[in-house]
């Protein structure tokens, strides 16, 4: 679905006329490296997004979730997260390979404040480092070594507004369909969405 | 079940070792024994054993003692950066694999933080009047937890080895100057304990891991899991453990390490063969569900 009139566009310098110069505080809060509050925040963060682009400048973002503390902190300017089952599409190793450009955006479940890091990244498989990331029974076979050039806490307004820890957002997902309903019509499959979200839920059994 | 206790102190008792005494705040705290541990249940929602190193009489407060591991998971990293005095912390009833049992004379080996189930053990030793030696080998004497008090307490019945500078200690050498009838118990390392596998007979000796050993095991086999309280069957499929499908089926078993070492899972075995695979030593009668296979087609079990 396309408008039918392209929004315009706005220039660059323009944007920066009409935000207005940031607070020196904003600036400040900017730190090259992850300090014991950072620290603090992704051994209690069990969720974050994570944002490669390919060497063309194409852009990807994905979710990433373990136990709190599941990206490691191996110095303060180092971290290092693993690899678990997922697709095995591995948009973000592509990516890295290419460009190793990467975004973070560390969550931590009821806390407003999000943590961002940037920095560059690439694929490790240092028994040292899968080490640390090993949980029940199984060692991760991949990690992201991630070299941090900053990190920052983000104001909460976002997650304020969106009232994204409220148990009544909840509610939200009532209004959807499952899946299962939404692939099969999708792509015109003749199966049962029943079957699809059963087998998406049997999937979901086996995390590690 | 789990009991509530808060953190009376927190203190760095050596390097990278953290003792933490709790104190239970809903009453007395669950009676233990020499041997036993508890799982922390942590903020992180990581599960950790630990051994008991206080003392057994004292029914107000457990304590245990945890050595940041520079490969740690998650648990004692946890530990040592964010767990403090005054915090609350659930913790499991006293578990015991690793339990003293009566013997004319004891030896105890213990390696870096395998100390821990040894404190205890050496106390109740010397306090029966039973003839016992405690070999304690760290790193050096900075690394090695509680070197000097057992030193003061139990003077010559302790025999401290640093072994960045003396090496080792000789458990062969140990081995041959020993009353045949001494029990011998360790807890150390993984080198420590196949040292210690090697120079004395199995059936004096009892070990306690700090983590698996590494082994491989025959390929995994479906089996079916018969629970005979509830009446149900359910199928363990090769890529599943016994402790997945049953929670997956709606019968809940609590897990702790889900490696077979902590011991959290723990069902008994009415009837068929179990492929034991975990570090604790179970009969036939017990099966750790996070590891623990079945050898034969079914396995009924108390569920």
């Amino acid at each position: 679905m396309h408008a039918s009139v392209r929004p315009r566009r706005v220039s660059p310098a323009e944007v920066r006329a009409r935000l207005g110069a940031p607070d020196a505080l904003v600036e400040a809060k900017v730190l090259d490296r992850i300090d014991e509050h950072f620290r603090r925040f992704i051994a209690h963060s069990p969720f974050l997004t994570l944002a490669t682009a390919d060497a063309a400048g194409r852009a990807d973002c994905s979710p990433r979730g373990d136990y709190p503390g599941f990206v490691k902190v191996l110095d303060e300017h180092t971290l290092a997260m693993p690899d678990r089952p997922g697709n095995k599409i591995a948009d973000t190793f592509r990516n890295l390979a290419e460009n190793d450009g990467i975004g973070m955006c560390f969550l931590i479940p009821g806390m407003r404040e999000t943590l961002r890091v940037n920095g560059s990244a690439y694929a490790t498989d240092e028994p040292d480092v899968l080490a640390r990331m090993h949980t029940e029974g199984r060692e991760a076979e991949l990690a992201l070594v991630i070299e941090v050039a900053e990190a920052y806490f983000h104001c909460g307004r976002a997650l304020v507004r969106s009232r994204l820890w409220d148990p009544a957002s909840q509610a939200l997902a009532d209004e959807m369909p499952t899946v299962g309903e939404m692939t099969t019509a999708q792509l015109n499959l003749a199966i049962d969405p029943k079957d699809l979200d059963a087998g998406l839920e049997e999937a979901y059994q086996t995390l590690y | 079940m789990q009991q509530h206790t808060v953190i009376d102190r927190a203190e760095d008792i050596a390097e990278g070792v953290v003792s933490l005494l709790l104190r239970g705040t809903t009453g007395s705290l669950a009676p233990w024994e020499p041997g036993a541990h508890i799982d922390l249940s942590l903020p992180n929602w990581l599960t950790r054993s630990y051994s008991l190193c206080g003392d057994p009489a004292d029914a107000e407060h457990y304590r245990v003692a945890v050595r940041h591991d520079p490969l740690s998971r998650g648990g004692s990293e946890y530990i040592h950066h964010y767990i403090r005095a005054g915090r609350a912390l659930k913790v499991s009833l006293p578990r015991n694999h690793f339990p003293l049992l009566p013997a004319p004379r004891y030896l105890f080996l213990a390696g870096g933080i395998g100390i821990t189930p040894l404190l205890p053990m050496l106390a109740a030793a010397v306090e029966a009047d039973v003839p016992a030696t405690l070999v304690y080998a760290g790193r050096s004497a900075a690394a090695m937890p509680f070197a000097e008090e057992l030193r003061s307490r139990h003077g010559d019945r302790v025999r401290l080895v640093a072994t960045r500078e003396d090496g080792r200690p000789d458990l062969t050498a140990l081995a041959a100057g020993l009353a045949p009838d001494t029990l011998v118990y360790c807890c150390g390392p993984a080198p420590m304990i196949a040292a210690a596998q090697a120079a004395f007979p199995a059936d004096r000796l009892h070990t306690e891991r700090f983590r698996p050993a590494p082994r491989v095991f025959a390929e995994n086999k479906p089996f079916d899991a018969v629970c005979a309280r509830s009446g149900r069957t359910v199928p363990v499929p090769a890529d599943q453990s016994l402790l997945n499908a049953l929670n997956r089926a709606g019968i809940p078993v609590a897990a702790g390490c889900r490696e077979g070492v902590c011991g959290s899972c723990e069902i008994t075995v009415l009837s068929g063969t179990p492929e034991h695979r975990d570090d604790i030593g179970a009969s036939d009668s017990r099966v750790y569900a996070c590891v623990s296979r079945a050898l034969t087609p079914e396995l009924v079990i108390d569920r």
